[in-house]
């Protein structure tokens, strides 16, 4: 369904990201891990049109979307849950939802936010409470229902367990794998990443800026050397 | 007492009309960043619709959507013209671009319609009063403060309750987040500048029939009006907008009745000292959102 | 060395001179060619508005706020000297009731102009006091804001004080005549404001206000209190718009509020626009441009086409000429440049620097001699402890603590969001900790102010390189050296040149910091730091965006710039293995706090920080 090659994206002259390739498949859960200022933001954002990359290609179901503008590419189909949330904290948790379903009709968005509210309980019982006041675990759960409101085909995730509890990161993961149990395709930046790897189908890891391992959740998790991987490429 | 009543309502009457104009500032600093120092010629296009349509004979209840879809035009032609091309552009390009606007249009107006003023004929009763008790209300302001009100309201219930205002309000809180949601740039920045003009219609529906003139620089008085009021209350805020106006217009009408006779021709050179105060021990403005916590 | 002689007074007098004689050339071949009283007088207010151009391109130019205000000014300094200058025979006609006695004030128009320079100038330094209040950074709405209020204020003030000023219908008048029979003033005038302008620009405080224009927090990060630099600009600035308004007041013979309002704001602003706002040269060659524009917009507005002599008989493209072209002209030119060429003609091009550049092009500066290694003060003591810092209900970092000894190198690691840059930032001055406290050499600095830190010897680089962008690496480094000068002289200040040399950018010395490639980027930013003879260099991840080669040579870098100058390191990275391979003593974070420190190996080991860096497994 996704199909990057070659990317590279500079801030000024720093290649925040070197001739990165990865594929996501649909139905499929890819983790994107690797230790700080890798890239794996940059990546995500490149891909979801908020960067231009200087050079290489992104192709999302067959066309090709390089630079596309994030408007463009949430009507193809791809949305962004962005690194720190990002939700709009002086709208109420409904308007938030809403906002995230502001490409589809009326009726389609109605039947949008009642899934969501089921999908996610606790939403439920803050719907009318500015988004501001919402807690860290509360706070992602919303990104993440704002993200699926447009009917995505493929969701991309940039360190949904940032700042969080281990309590809520579990609350998070089980979030992940329930996602793919509705057969939803999940592209997800993660720190934790035992337990992403454990979640994912495949993974990659990025290091400085470029893709430096890859393999199934499980070969990747099995490796020794992981940490080694983070120090030392 | 009576006198303070008296200057009450018409610093509540001067003061919608500013709310009016600092709420059409606002709303375009909100998505843009921008300071409109050419909002005022919104009401100058108006005013010389007006004019031409009094010379034709029109009456008032013809008039006044003609200048509210005049100022609505003028403000999205502006938009398109010179505004579009510095989006994104430095806070010191973008209050540059908005003085050589105003100079522009202005001057345009200077060079190929008249520098004379142009008067036009009011509706009667404009300077019509009645009495409550021993207190003289002007009619005018008795209506504008009721327009006002409504037209509060109705930008109210679109900025809350349709789509419309939901993008706005999310595109002012943060643009590019709203694009991943798929806002589009485009339409919502056009959105308010739309809006803009419709606020600065009605305000100068009220402006023109009060004046019963225009000449080409009839926008700089609206326009400071609308600039200090938004800033008075504090730019990120559109309450703060409103709030500004009426600050305004009751501090210019108690001021101007309560200065000794010597410095009360220096009213407005008075407000804007208090105005540099404000910046000065208060930049943000009167009103500091308690923004929920950002998560 | 600063300041070097030729750099910053040689070629600047020089090239004032140039200037001035080219302006005044132009304007003496223009009256040849097209004599008569009009093309004197077009000829004299552009001489004057050159003044006034230039006086306000001092404070826009090197501090990067826009200032609407000048003309304000203007006002004041106008009207100060008219009401002293003029007669007291006239002033009976026009003023008789003029308050502290002003209507038998009766002084020379020299005398005047300086006291019109004085009132002005307190004006403008109560002013900029507001300013500072405000926080006037380049670019700020507030500050354009407040000086746009001055603007509003004078203007109110002389159209509603007809006892002082003659009024908006009125005004006041000169007898024409007098000293400006003769141009001599107005060329004096001219030629100083250029030399000032020039001199300023080059000078220490103009160095130091255009960094802070440049990167505001940068600037503080290097010890520039950029509010004083501001200040010194603005009332240099009004001096020099004072001299060129009195001019103007004496040359027109007339007052009135009108002159001194929004369209003479939008005259100066455009030129100083069009020319370029950041140098001296664009600002005369914006003067000249927009003096021919305007000239040619109003005689085609008055007679279209004939000028040319084609005569269309008044036809078709008649009924664009209009009279008051000109503003239509000004407006135009205004939008154009913001929408197409924000930097103006010459950007901040100057004629000197341009001329030095070239006359020095064949004579090669020797590469410095390397600089001696200074030991460093190992008893120096960077110490913080319970730090606690609360982002409204988020806590960034509880309990944090750090302690480094100068002449060693501490790292500091975790993964994201675990409060390193936090601490970094109450360490510099950027974030007041809620709890907790700071010491350097036992003198608490908790709550001390960024560029006060800078001073005492607390110097940082950022993750996002701040470089000052449009100088010189020779102009950046200077910056810091500049302050090292004033306030670091207990240390030894290693000398500029040789710093450059050290940090291998001897070649690009005279290459824009934004034209650097990211390598030597960052080398800069480390000598930038290292020039201000710090006692402790923060550097905070200082290999972001670095291949694996690049962060193995900045370990090299780090080192050797740190044994330069003497300084203790403290460290943050994300890559481990730029840590472990460079510190002596690496503090680990988590979710806010220390949760190990030791040796390089003794961390990497922990468990602890290893699960931080991975994440635990799900039922840890």
């Amino acid at each position: 369904m996704l199909e990057v090659a070659g990317l590279t994206t500079k801030y000024g002259a720093i290649s925040a990201l070197r001739d990165a390739t990865l594929t996501v498949g649909s139905g499929e859960v890819i983790g994107l891990i690797g230790p700080n200022g890798a890239g794996k933001t940059t990546l995500l954002n490149t891909i979801a049109g908020l960067l231009s990359p200087a050079a290489g290609s992104v192709s999302f179901a067959g066309d090709d979307v390089t630079g596309s503008s994030p408007e463009k590419l949430l009507r193809a189909g791809l949305a962004l849950v962005p690194e720190h949330r990002r939700i709009f904290t002086d709208m109420t948790v409904q308007e938030n939802l809403k906002i995230g379903g502001i490409t589809r009709s009326v009726a389609d968005r109605a039947s949008g936010l009642d899934e969501m509210a089921e999908l996610f309980p606790v939403l439920k019982h803050k719907w009318t409470t500015a988004a501001g006041f919402l807690s860290g675990g509360e706070a992602q759960q919303l990104a993440i229902a704002r993200a699926l409101m447009s009917r995505p085909k493929l969701l991309l995730m940039d360190e949904p367990s940032l700042g969080l509890a281990p309590i809520l990161v579990d609350v998070v993961f089980n979030l992940i794998t329930t996602l793919k149990e509705q057969g939803r395709t999940l592209l997800v930046v993660e720190q934790n990443a035992t337990r992403m790897l454990e979640a994912s189908d495949r993974a990659y890891v990025l290091r400085s800026g470029e893709v430096v391992a890859t393999g199934t959740g499980a070969e990747l998790s099995e490796r020794d050397d992981l940490f080694d991987t983070f120090v030392n490429g | 007492m009576i006198e303070l009543l008296q200057n009450l309502i018409d610093g509540l009457g001067r003061g919608s009309i500013y709310a009016l104009l600092a709420l059409g500032v606002a709303v375009i600093f909100g998505v843009m960043h921008l300071l409109n120092f050419a909002h005022g010629e919104l009401i100058t296009v108006s005013g010389y619709a007006a004019y031409a349509a009094s010379n034709q004979g029109w009456s008032w209840y013809l008039i006044t959507p003609l200048i509210i879809i005049c100022a609505i035009g003028a403000s999205l032609l502006i938009e398109r013209i010179a505004f579009s091309r510095v989006r994104g552009a430095s806070d010191f390009t973008l209050l540059l671009t908005s003085f050589g606007v105003h100079f522009v249009v202005s001057a345009i107006f200077l060079l190929y319609v008249s520098a004379s003023v142009k008067t036009f004929s009011r509706p009667g009763w404009v300077t019509d009063t009645f009495s409550v008790g021993s207190l003289n209300i002007e009619v005018f302001d008795t209506i504008v403060i009721i327009v006002t009100v409504i037209t509060l309201l109705a930008t109210t219930w679109l900025l809350q309750r349709t789509m419309f205002g939901l993008a706005l309000r999310a595109a002012a809180a943060d643009f590019d987040t709203a694009r991943l949601m798929g806002v589009k740039s485009d339409s919502v920045i056009r959105g308010a500048f739309a809006l803009s003009g419709l606020l600065a219609g009605i305000a100068g529906v009220f402006w023109l029939m009060r004046s019963g003139s225009t000449t080409p620089s009839a926008g700089i008085d609206p326009m400071l009006s609308g600039v200090l009021a938004a800033l008075i209350g504090g730019l990120g805020s559109l309450r703060g907008a409103v709030l500004g106006g009426f600050v305004l217009g009751l501090a210019e009408v108690l001021l101007r009745s309560r200065l000794p006779d010597g410095i009360a021709p220096l009213t407005d050179g008075v407000v804007f000292v208090l105005i540099a105060l404000l910046f000065i021990f208060r930049p943000q403005g009167l009103i500091t959102v308690a923004h929920a916590e950002r998560v | 060395m600063f300041p070097k002689f030729d750099r910053d007074i040689a070629f600047p007098l020089i090239g004032s001179l140039i200037l001035f004689g080219l302006l005044a050339g132009a304007g003496v071949l223009y009256q040849a060619l097209f004599t008569g009283g009009a093309a004197e007088r077009l000829i004299t207010v552009m001489l004057i508005d050159a003044i006034i151009v230039l006086g306000i391109q001092v404070y826009v130019g090197n501090t990067g706020v826009l200032s609407f205000g000048h003309i304000g000014f203007g006002a004041i300094a106008g009207y100060t000297f008219a009401v002293l200058a003029i007669s007291p025979e006239e002033k009976a006609k026009r003023i008789p009731d003029a308050p502290f006695g002003l209507a038998d004030v009766d002084m020379s128009s020299t005398v005047a102009i300086i006291v019109a320079v004085m009132v002005a100038c307190a004006a403008a330094v109560i002013l900029g006091i507001g300013l500072a209040r405000s926080g006037a950074q380049s670019g700020a709405v507030s500050a354009t804001v407040i000086t746009l209020a001055l603007l509003f204020v004078t203007h109110e003030v002389s159209r509603n004080w007809p006892e002082l000023t003659g009024g908006e219908r009125v005004g006041l008048f000169f007898p024409i005549g007098g000293a400006l029979d003769t141009r001599a003033p107005i060329y004096l005038a001219l030629l100083g404001s250029l030399i000032v302008a020039r001199l300023y620009a080059q000078s220490r405080s103009g160095r130091l206000a255009v960094a802070a224009r440049e990167d505001n927090l940068a600037a503080r990060a290097m010890g520039v209190n950029p509010l004083v630099q501001q200040m010194i600009a603005l009332v240099i600035s009004v001096a020099i718009v004072a001299v060129g308004a009195s001019l103007s007041v004496y040359e027109d013979g007339s007052l009135l509020p009108e002159n001194f309002f929004f369209n003479f704001t939008l005259l100066t602003l455009v030129m100083l626009i069009v020319g370029g706002r950041n140098s001296v040269t664009g600002a005369v060659l914006g003067v000249a441009v927009m003096t021919a524009g305007r000239e040619l917009a109003r005689r085609l507005g008055q007679d279209g086409f004939e000028i040319f002599g084609i005569g269309l008989d008044g036809k078709p493209l008649d009924w664009i000429f209009r009279e008051n072209l000109q503003t239509v002209f000004l407006g135009l030119s205004m939008l154009g440049f913001m929408i197409w060429r924000p930097k103006g003609l010459l950007d901040d091009w100057e004629l000197d620097e341009w001329l030095r550049a070239r006359i020095r092009r064949n004579q090669p500066e020797p590469k410095p001699e390397p600089l001696l290694e200074v030991v460093a003060d190992t008893a120096s003591v960077l110490h913080a402890e319970n730090i606690e810092v609360a982002f409204g209900g988020f806590k960034a970092l509880s309990d944090a603590g750090l302690h480094a000894n100068g002449g060693e190198v501490v790292g500091i690691i975790g993964p994201n969001g675990a409060g390193k840059t936090t601490l970094v930032n109450v360490i510099t001055g950027l974030v007041q900790p809620s709890a907790g406290s700071f010491s350097i050499d036992g003198e608490d600095v908790t709550n001390a102010q960024t560029h006060e830190l800078a001073r005492r010897g607390i110097v940082r680089t950022f993750q996002n390189l701040r470089l000052f962008s449009a100088l010189t690496v020779r102009e950046n480094v200077e910056v810091s050296s500049l302050i090292a000068h004033s306030h670091r002289t207990g240390r030894t200040i290693p000398d500029t040149d040789a710093l450059i040399g050290e940090a291998g950018l001897w070649a690009h010395r005279d290459r824009r910091a934004s034209e650097l490639d990211y390598g030597n980027s960052r080398r800069l930013e480390l000598a930038r730091a290292a020039a201000l003879a710090p006692s402790f260099l923060l550097l905070d991840e200082p290999t972001s965006g670095m291949s694996d080669n690049e962060s193995l040579e900045m370990i090299e870098q780090v080192r050797h710039m740190a044994a330069t100058v003497g300084a203790g390191v403290i460290v943050i990275d994300h890559d481990l293995g730029f840590i472990t391979g460079i510190s002596d003593r690496i503090y680990a974070f988590d979710q806010g706090t220390v949760i190990a420190t030791g040796t390089p190996d003794e961390v990497q080991a922990n468990a602890r920080v290893q699960a931080a860096y991975l994440g635990s497994a799900a039922d840890a």
